[in-house]
């Protein structure tokens, strides 16, 4: 069977599994939502009362943050369970992807969905639509490319970022401490314009963690806050380069892995 | 009391096992205070001197409200709800002890802990590296520590209901995420409630959030003084007295239809 088939068969069994649970569905998608309208809500309370931060007008952070969530929500569909890797390398139970004649790869990623995701796809979709009214965008046939390559870039840069950090705990058997600190990184570049911040950390979150280009970036471009010929103009089309990158880095540190890899035995 | 001090002496060992957690939650720490901390600053840049209130004051409003969550936020519902799941609740029903009050005093233990161990350095750490300024006198530091005690027993409560709310639905995740964020908006914890537009405001003003976060910090920045101040803490103290009824009613009430799951 190839990787693909098996990874669609994988998903589809472990879906049928989470729809087991209709109640903790249904609670699970409201939460999300009033998640998220809480975070949109106190923004909007700031800008209607100082009308922009550094510029940014309410619907053009809407705007913002909903590119994120979009991204965001098929990481959070498909990917969210790599953070549970540390809890199967230490338990001894990853030998069970070794051992079975598929990509251990593969057998992992197809483990399990998470729901949520589709909350946060609903959510993101209904905002940026209203943005897009609201600001009165006209967009032609390259930004509408840009738009929907950066929501790819968005899901593969945080799932990449999120199994690199999972990788750690090959060598040290930890990794949720990084996650929840990769978290709240990720939470300060969706709620806020990066340029808000002091220098250090817009050029973490630019060249060393480069989440900025999951939503950020690409909003300058595609809001015309960023004139594409400027010197910095090129970051605004960068996103999907930077995900290329880090699948190539996180593809070999992952094989890198696997052979450092001996079971905790069990 | 010898018993009330001796969970609270417990809950504190519990606490004190997981020492590596220590630097992670400084370091979040850090970065939520510098967000609040350039989102202020931001804001205040375009428009000095916004709503009679100086910089300083509100950025030391926001840093206070990332540091109070601090040991404020001792979640007694995940307990509850652990303890329901696993059927270990039995053996909390057999302590010669009411269960609210004993609740009530391990919550008590933990936010001593964190007060002592993570809030003092965070406290460092807002005066050092984010301008959070001291109370301005004595009287207020007063009045600022007494509106403390209310804000964690108006907190406990809050989530102690979410706990009693897991004896029926037996997991309260998802429910706890649209709680909590409800209730950090509703309680200004990130923007006070001053600068919310007149309905959500009334909405807050009836609801037992705001003596959480936005009435002791309100004092603290001397946004409140004098008697409206003594107002305020007297609206903790009635939602205190509120809450606390409530929760003992509703613990009584599901008491009785307690299933214990397992053997």
């Amino acid at each position: 069977m190839n990787p693909v088939a098996l990874y669609f068969r994988l998903i589809r069994v472990a879906m049928q599994a989470r729809l087991q649970y209709r109640a903790d569905f249904f609670t699970g998608i409201i939460g999300v939502i009033v998640l998220n309208i809480v975070n949109v809500g106190l923004i909007s309370i700031l800008l209607s009362r100082f009308r922009h931060l550094n510029g940014w007008t309410l619907w053009e952070m809407v705007f913002l943050y909903c590119l994120w969530i979009l991204g965001h929500s098929l990481f959070s569909l498909f990917f969210w369970h790599i953070r549970t890797l540390e809890d199967f390398l230490v338990q001894g139970t990853f030998d069970q992807f070794l051992i079975r004649p598929a990509s251990p790869f593969i057998l992992f990623l197809g483990r399990e969905v998470q729901y949520l995701g589709i909350a946060d796809a609903t959510f993101g979709i209904a905002g940026l639509s209203l943005a897009f009214t609201n600001l009165d965008l006209q967009w032609g046939g390259l930004q509408w490319l840009l738009f929907g390559a950066s929501i790819l870039a968005g899901t593969l840069i945080e799932t990449t970022l999120s199994l690199l950090i999972a990788c750690i705990a090959f060598w040290t058997g930890r990794s949720r401490r990084a996650h929840s600190l990769f978290m709240h990184i990720n939470m300060m570049v969706q709620n806020y314009p990066v340029d808000m911040f002091g220098y250090v950390f817009r050029a973490i979150v630019t060249g060393l963690i480069p989440v900025a280009f999951m939503n950020y970036y690409p909003a300058l471009m595609l809001l015309g806050k960023l004139d594409p010929q400027s010197p910095w103009g090129w970051l605004g089309y960068m996103s999907p380069v930077v995900a290329l990158g880090l699948v190539l880095i996180t593809s070999a540190i992952w094989h890198l892995a696997l052979q450092h890899y001996s079971s905790s035995g069990g | 009391m010898k018993l009330f001090w001796a969970f609270t002496r417990q809950a504190f060992y519990n606490t004190a096992v997981f020492r590596f957690e220590f630097w992670l939650r400084l370091i979040s720490v850090y970065l939520l205070m510098y967000t609040i901390y350039w989102v202020w600053t931001t804001l205040y840049t375009q428009t000095p001197e916004a709503f009679g209130l100086s910089l300083q004051q509100m950025v030391t409003y926001g840093i206070l409200g990332m540091a109070l969550e601090i040991f404020l936020d001792v979640g007694p519902e995940w307990y509850v709800a652990t303890q329901v799941r696993t059927g270990a609740i039995d053996t909390d029903l057999m302590k010669p002890l009411d269960f609210h009050v004993h609740m009530l005093a391990r919550s008590a233990g933990e936010m001593m802990f964190s007060l002592g161990i993570l809030a003092l350095p965070s406290f460092v750490i807002g005066y050092f590296l984010f301008d959070l300024r001291l109370p301005e006198d004595l009287t207020t530091g007063l009045l600022f520590g007494i509106s403390l005690v209310f804000s964690f027993f108006v907190f406990f409560h809050i989530g102690f209901l979410l706990g009693v709310l897991s004896v029926i639905t037996l997991d309260i995740r998802s429910i706890a995420w649209a709680y909590y964020s409800m209730v950090s908006f509703f309680s200004g914890q990130i923007v006070p409630l001053w600068l919310f537009p007149d309905f959500l405001r009334k909405i807050s003003e009836w609801l037992p959030f705001q003596a959480v976060y936005y009435i002791p910090m309100s004092i603290y920045i001397k946004r409140v003084i004098g008697s409206t101040a003594l107002q305020a803490v007297g609206i903790q103290v009635f939602w205190a007295i509120v809450l606390a009824l409530f929760a003992r009613w509703a613990w009584t009430r599901v008491h009785t239809r307690l299933t214990v799951q397992g053997g």
